[in-house]
C-alpha cells in the first residue's frame, strides 16, 4: 500500500522544495506558515512601532508641528489598524499554526492548502491597505472608522477606500484560518488527547477561534455596507437619507469587543503554558481556566455598547451593558488569581520568557482595573475618549497582549529554530519594554484626568497637559530600543543561539517531545497521551536543579518523510496564486472601478481555485 | 457600639485626601476631571472616588501579592520538587467572590447615578441647543432667541439642559470641569445632558469624538456668571450688532430686522458692563489660546476702516455663510452678530484680535486645516474673494467692532 510508492520523486526536485525561498512560496507546512505568520507580523509590528514614535514624537511638547493634522490622522488610524489587524492578530496566528498541530499531536491542520491562502492573502491585505501610504492618502477615519464620517460625502478621498477594501481581504484571511483551526482542533486530536487533557494555549486558541468565526462576519457585513456605500452608491450609514447614525458603532463593536478578546485570549494562553514550567508546577485550577476562557468569549459578546456610554442610548441599555461588563471582570479575574495560585509554592525560574509572563500578570492586572472603571457608565463619561482610555487599552493591549506574545517567543523559539535565545539580550529586552511601557502609558491616565481629549493633533502649553506627554514621548523610545534589542537578539539567535535538544525548558506538555525543530512531519509516531502532562511524571518535573537548556541537541538527522513511509502534502504555488488574483480583483475596485480588471482578477482566481480543488493534497500512491 | 459611632470614618478621610490631592491637582491643571464644579460633575466625582479607592485597594493587593510571591518562591538552590498542586476549590470560590461582591459595591451606585443624571432636567432649565458643526460649535437659546458660537454662557445656580445636534458627523460636547460628554450624533437624534453649574468662572471645552481634519481644533469657552450678568449678556446678545454701519445696512435689509438693529445702535455701549461679557483683562491664562500661525499666511499690519469693511461685507462673498442680524443671513458659517464680544475665532483656536482676524479672512484654510471656509484673500489658490490686505484690514476692523 503506502510502501509501493509510483515514482519517487528525484532529489533534485525534492531539494528546490525544501530549501530557498522557493520552499516558503509553496509551503503547506504549518510550521513554515507559522514563521511566515511570525516575521511577517513582526515586520508590521515595527512599522506600527515606528508610526506611534512619530506621533509621540508629534505630541511631546505643546504645538508639536512635526507633521500635519491629516499626516497625523492618517498615523493614528494606520497606527491601531495595523497593530490590531497586521502585528497582534498575526502573531497569535504564528501561534495557532505553529501550536495547535504540534500540541495536539497531529502532523498538520486540517486544511494545509488553504492554511497557506490565510497567510497569502494576509500578507496580500496588509501589503494593499498600507500601499496607501506611497500615494499619501493612507485610511483617516481612526481605527474603528466610524460612520458617517467614513462615508463617501464627508471622506470622499482613496483613504477610506483602502481602509475598507483592506480590511475585508485581511477578513477572508482570518476566518478561513478559524474554520482551519476548529476543524483540526476537534477532529485531530491524537489519541488519548481529551478535551480536558488540551495544553491551555490549544483552549484559548480553540475559543478565540468561535470568537473569530462569530464575530468577523459581523465586521464583514459592517464593511461590506460601507463598501457598497462608497462604490455603488448605497446609503446603509447616510443618515440623509434616513439611516440611522449609529448603525456602524453597534455593528463595529459587536465585532470589536469579542475582538478585544481575540487579541488577549491567545496571550493569556500561552502565559498558562510559561508559568507552570517555570514554576515547577502544574497549572493551578485548569478546569477553572479552560471556563473562564469560555465564560470571557460568551460574556464578550454581551458587552459591545460599553464602547458607546456617551452616544446615548438611555439608562437601560446603560445600565445593563454596564452590568454585563462587571460581570465578565470576574472570570479574569479568576485568571489572574489562578496564575498567581500556579507561583505560589513553585519554585521560580526568572527566564525572559517567565519575566514576560509575570509582566502581563502585572500589567494587564492594571488595565483589567481601569477597565472596571470604564464599566460604570457616569464615570466613564469623563474617561471616554479621553487620553484615559489610550492608557487602558495600551495597558491592555501591550501590558496583556503583546507581553504574552513576547513569552510565547522566547518559550518556542527554540522548538521553532532549534536554538535557545540570548537570555542577557532577553532581559535587557524586557526591562526596557516593562520600564519604557509604564513610562509611555502610565502617564496617560494622568493626562487623560486631566481632560486630554483622544486623537487630538497638538495642544496648548497652558493646558498642563505637557509633562505628561514629555515622559510617554521618553518611555515610548525607551520601548523601540527594547524592540530594536529583541529585533537583534533574534536574527542573532536564529544563526548562532545554543543548539537545544527536544526539550530545553524541562517543560510539560507533548509539543516538548519531538526534536527542535520538528521534521516536516512532526511526530514519527503518533504520541498516545495519557495525561495533561505528558513530559513530567506524577512526583512533576524530571530535572529540578539541572540548567537551561536542559538536553542535547540529537545528533543523527531526523529521518525523511518517505523514509518513514508518511504522506506529506504536495508543495504548491496556488495559495498564493489564489491570493494575488483576488487581492487584483480588490485592486481593481480601487482603481477607479475598473471594471476589466476586477472581472480578470475573479476570473484568475475561479481557475487557480478549480485547479486547487481539482488537485489532490498528498501525491497519488 | 462606639465603632458604630463613626462607621464611616475611614471612607471619609479617604476622600478628604483624595480631594485634597485634586485641589493640589486642580491648580496647574485647567481641565481636570476631578473635582468638577456642577451638581452632576459632583455625582460623577464621588463614583470616581469610588473606583479609584476601590481600584487602589485591588491594585495594591494583586501587584503586592504578586511581589511577594515572585520573592519568597523564587528559585533557591537545593530546591526541591515543589507540591505538585492542581488548584483549591475553597480558595478558587472565594476569588470568584470577593470580585462579584466589589462590583456589587460598584454597580449600585453606577446604576442610580445612571438613573438619576439621565432623567428629564427640571422644567424651568435653562435650554441650549449645541449644533456640532466641522469644527465649531454653534449654541442657541431658543428661550431668548439668542444663537452665537463657540462661546457659551451659563447663569450658576440655575440647571441647564442641552440639547445636542448636529448636521454632518458625530462629535461629542465635553466641559471637563462642568461634567462627562455626550455625543453629537445627528440632527433627527438629538442628545440631552444638563448640570447645574456651581460656581463663576471660565472653562474649556472641547470636541471629544474624532470627527476629521480639524478634531483638535473644535473647541470652546464656557463662562459661568452670576445671573445677573447672564441676564446683562443675554439682553445684548438680542440686541443687533452694535456698528453705526449696521443701521444703514438695515435699510436695505428687511423692516423687522432693521427696526431692531437702529434701536441696538442706540444702545450701544461696548463695555464689559453693559455687554455682560467677561472682561478680556481677568481672562484666566489657559483660555487663551496659543495656536502658532502657520509660517505660511502673512498678512501687511495696516490700519483697518471699519465702516468701508461694512461695505466690504455687505458686497462680498462673507453674506452668503454668515448671518449679521439685520446685515446678512448665511447660516453656513458662525453667527457674527456680536463676533466682537467673543475672546477666541475659529473653534477656539486663535485669540479673537484684529491680527488673527486679518489672517483668518485671508485664508482660513491654512489656518485651521479642512476649515471649510475658503480663502479670500486675493490671489492665493482656491479661493473665493479677491480682497486685497487693505481690504482684509478693513473687513477685521468691522467685525472685531461687532461687539
Amino acid at each position: 500500500m503506502a510502501t509501493t510508492v509510483a515514482a519517487p520523486p528525484s532529489r533534485a526536485a525534492t531539494l528546490k522544495y525544501e530549501k530557498g525561498i522557493w520552499s516558503w512560496l509553496t509551503t503547506t507546512d504549518h510550521k513554515k506558515i507559522g514563521q511566515l505568520y511570525l516575521y511577517t507580523a513582526l515586520a508590521w509590528f515595527l512599522v506600527g512601532g515606528i508610526e506611534a514614535l512619530i506621533i509621540r514624537t508629534q505630541l511631546y511638547g505643546p504645538n508639536g508641528r512635526l507633521v500635519s493634522a491629516d499626516t497625523y490622522n492618517q498615523l493614528f488610524t494606520m497606527h491601531g489598524t495595523t497593530m490590531i489587524f497586521m502585528a497582534i492578530m498575526p502573531l497569535s496566528a504564528a501561534f495557532f499554526n505553529f501550536l495547535i498541530p504540534l500540541q495536539i499531536g497531529a502532523r498538520d491542520v486540517a486544511f494545509p492548502r488553504l492554511n497557506a491562502f490565510s497567510y497569502w492573502i494576509f500578507l496580500c491585505g496588509s501589503l494593499f491597505i498600507n500601499a496607501s501610504w506611497l500615494i499619501h492618502k493612507a485610511p483617516d477615519g481612526g481605527w474603528f472608522s466610524y460612520a458617517p464620517l467614513s462615508t463617501r460625502t464627508f471622506n470622499p478621498g482613496l483613504n477610506m477606500d483602502f481602509w475598507v477594501i483592506g480590511i475585508q481581504i485581511l477578513g477572508v484571511s482570518t476566518l478561513a484560518a478559524g474554520f482551519n483551526f476548529i476543524t483540526t482542533i476537534i477532529n485531530m486530536r491524537a489519541p488519548g488527547m481529551h478535551f480536558m487533557r488540551m495544553p491551555v494555549f490549544t483552549w484559548a486558541a480553540f475559543v478565540t477561534q468561535f470568537q473569530i468565526i462569530l464575530a468577523f462576519p459581523i465586521l464583514t457585513v459592517a464593511v461590506v455596507f460601507l463598501l457598497f456605500d462608497r462604490f455603488f452608491g448605497t446609503q446603509f450609514y447616510e443618515p440623509a437619507a434616513g439611516a440611522d447614525p449609529l448603525l456602524w458603532q453597534h455593528l463595529f463593536w459587536l465585532f470589536g469587543h469579542p475582538e478585544v478578546y481575540i487579541l488577549i485570549l491567545p496571550a493569556f494562553g500561552l502565559v498558562s503554558e510559561v508559568l507552570p514550567t517555570f514554576s515547577r508546577k502544574p497549572l493551578f485550577g485548569y478546569p477553572v481556566m479552560v471556563y473562564s476562557l469560555i465564560l470571557i468569549a460568551f460574556l464578550g459578546f454581551g458587552v459591545w455598547a460599553h464602547h458607546m456610554f456617551a452616544v446615548g442610548m438611555g439608562p437601560i441599555a446603560d445600565s445593563v451593558f454596564s452590568v454585563t461588563t462587571m460581570l465578565i471582570a470576574i472570570p479574569t479575574g479568576v485568571k489572574i488569581f489562578n496564575w498567581l495560585g500556579t507561583m505560589w509554592g513553585g519554585s521560580l525560574r526568572f527566564t525572559t520568557a517567565m519575566l514576560f509572563a509575570i509582566g502581563l500578570v502585572c500589567l494587564f492586572t492594571i488595565g483589567g482595573i481601569s477597565g472596571v472603571m470604564h464599566a460604570s457608565p457616569p464615570a466613564d463619561l469623563q474617561q471616554t475618549d479621553s487620553y484615559f482610555v489610550v492608557a487602558h487599552f495600551h495597558y491592555v493591549l501591550f501590558g496583556g497582549s503583546m507581553m504574552g506574545l513576547f513569552a510565547g517567543v522566547y518559550y518556542y523559539f527554540p522548538k521553532v529554530t532549534g536554538r535557545i535565545m540570548n537570555e542577557t539580550l532577553g532581559k535587557w529586552h524586557f526591562w526596557l519594554m516593562f520600564i519604557g511601557m509604564n513610562l509611555t502609558f502610565f502617564p496617560m491616565h494622568f493626562a487623560g484626568l486631566d481632560g486630554m481629549p483622544r486623537r487630538i493633533w497638538s495642544y496648548d502649553a497652558n493646558q498642563g497637559w505637557t509633562n505628561d506627554n514629555h515622559v510617554s514621548t521618553i518611555g515610548a523610545y525607551i520601548l523601540f530600543v527594547g524592540m530594536l534589542i529583541f529585533v537583534y537578539n533574534m536574527w542573532r539567535s536564529r544563526r548562532s543561539g545554543t543548539r537545544v535538544g527536544n526539550n530545553p525548558w524541562d517543560a510539560p506538555t507533548v509539543e516538548w517531545s519531538t526534536p527542535s525543530p520538528p521534521p516536516p512531519y512532526n511526530y514519527a509516531k503518533i504520541p498516545q497521551i495519557t495525561s495533561r502532562y505528558p513530559m513530567w511524571t506524577r512526583e512533576g518535573p524530571h530535572s529540578i536543579s539541572a540548567a537551561y537548556p536542559v538536553g542535547a541537541p540529537a545528533e543523527a538527522p531526523e529521518p525523511t518523510a518517505e523514509e518513514l513511509h508518511i504522506p506529506m502534502p504536495t508543495p504548491t504555488l496556488k495559495p498564493l496564486l489564489a491570493s494575488l488574483a483576488l487581492t487584483l480583483a480588490f485592486i481593481g475596485l480601487i482603481w477607479h472601478k475598473q471594471v476589466p480588471i476586477i472581472i480578470l482578477g475573479l476570473a484568475l482566481f475561479a481557475v487557480v481555485l478549480l485547479s486547487w480543488v481539482l488537485t489532490p493534497l498528498e501525491p497519488e500512491h | 457600639m462606639t465603632v458604630s459611632h463613626h462607621p464611616r470614618r475611614p471612607l471619609r478621610i479617604a476622600v478628604t485626601l483624595v480631594l485634597a490631592l485634586a485641589l493640589v491637582a486642580c491648580s496647574g491643571y485647567p481641565n481636570t476631571t476631578i473635582g468638577a464644579h456642577s451638581d452632576v460633575g459632583r455625582e460623577i466625582d464621588s463614583l470616581t472616588y469610588l473606583l479609584l479607592i476601590l481600584g487602589g485597594i485591588v491594585f495594591v493587593f494583586v501587584e503586592g501579592l504578586l511581589v511577594y510571591i515572585l520573592i519568597k518562591f523564587r528559585e533557591r538552590p537545593g530546591d526541591t520538587t515543589p507540591a505538585q498542586t492542581h488548584g483549591n476549590t475553597t480558595l478558587e470560590v472565594t476569588w470568584t467572590m470577593l470580585p462579584a461582591v466589589i462590583l456589587a459595591i460598584i454597580a449600585v451606585p453606577s446604576v442610580r447615578t445612571i438613573f438619576r443624571t439621565q432623567a428629564k432636567a427640571v422644567p424651568n432649565a435653562l435650554q441650549v441647543d449645541v449644533v456640532g458643526h466641522q469644527w465649531w460649535w454653534e449654541f442657541r437659546y431658543p428661550q431668548y432667541k439668542v444663537i452665537t458660537a463657540n462661546e457659551l454662557y451659563l447663569p450658576v445656580g440655575r440647571t441647564v439642559n442641552f440639547s445636542l445636534r448636529t448636521d454632518d458627523v458625530i462629535h461629542s460636547f465635553w466641559i471637563p470641569q462642568m461634567s462627562g460628554k455626550r455625543d453629537v450624533v445627528h440632527k433627527d437624534r438629538p442628545n440631552y445632558m444638563w448640570f447645574t453649574p456651581e460656581s463663576s468662572f471660565v472653562w474649556n471645552g472641547a470636541c471629544a469624538e474624532y470627527c476629521g481634519a480639524s478634531h483638535s481644533n473644535m473647541r470652546f469657552k464656557v463662562f459661568t456668571v452670576p445671573p445677573a450678568q447672564f441676564a446683562t449678556w443675554i439682553k445684548h446678545q438680542q440686541q443687533g450688532p452694535v456698528f453705526p454701519a449696521a443701521a444703514a445696512a438695515a435699510t436695505a435689509a428687511d423692516t423687522s430686522k432693521g427696526a431692531a438693529a437702529t434701536a441696538a445702535v442706540a444702545a450701544a455701549a461696548p463695555a464689559d458692563t453693559a455687554t455682560g461679557t467677561w472682561p478680556r483683562d481677568k481672562l484666566p491664562s489657559w483660555t487663551i489660546p496659543e495656536t502658532p500661525v502657520p509660517a505660511n499666511v502673512t498678512v501687511a499690519a495696516t490700519s483697518g476702516d471699519a465702516t468701508r469693511g461694512a461695505q466690504l461685507f455687505k458686497t462680498g462673498a462673507c453674506i452668503g455663510c454668515h448671518t449679521i442680524q439685520g446685515v446678512s443671513p448665511g447660516i453656513i458659517g458662525p453667527n457674527l452678530t456680536h463676533v466682537g464680544s467673543r475672546t477666541t475665532i475659529a473653534g477656539a483656536l486663535y485669540p479673537n484680535d484684529i491680527e488673527h482676524l486679518r489672517l483668518w479672512i485671508k485664508d482660513a484654510r491654512a489656518m485651521k486645516p479642512g476649515s471649510i471656509m475658503p480663502p479670500m484673500g486675493k490671489g492665493l489658490p482656491e479661493t473665493m474673494g479677491t480682497f486685497t490686505d487693505q481690504q482684509i484690514a478693513d473687513l477685521a476692523a468691522y467685525i472685531s467692532s461687532l461687539k
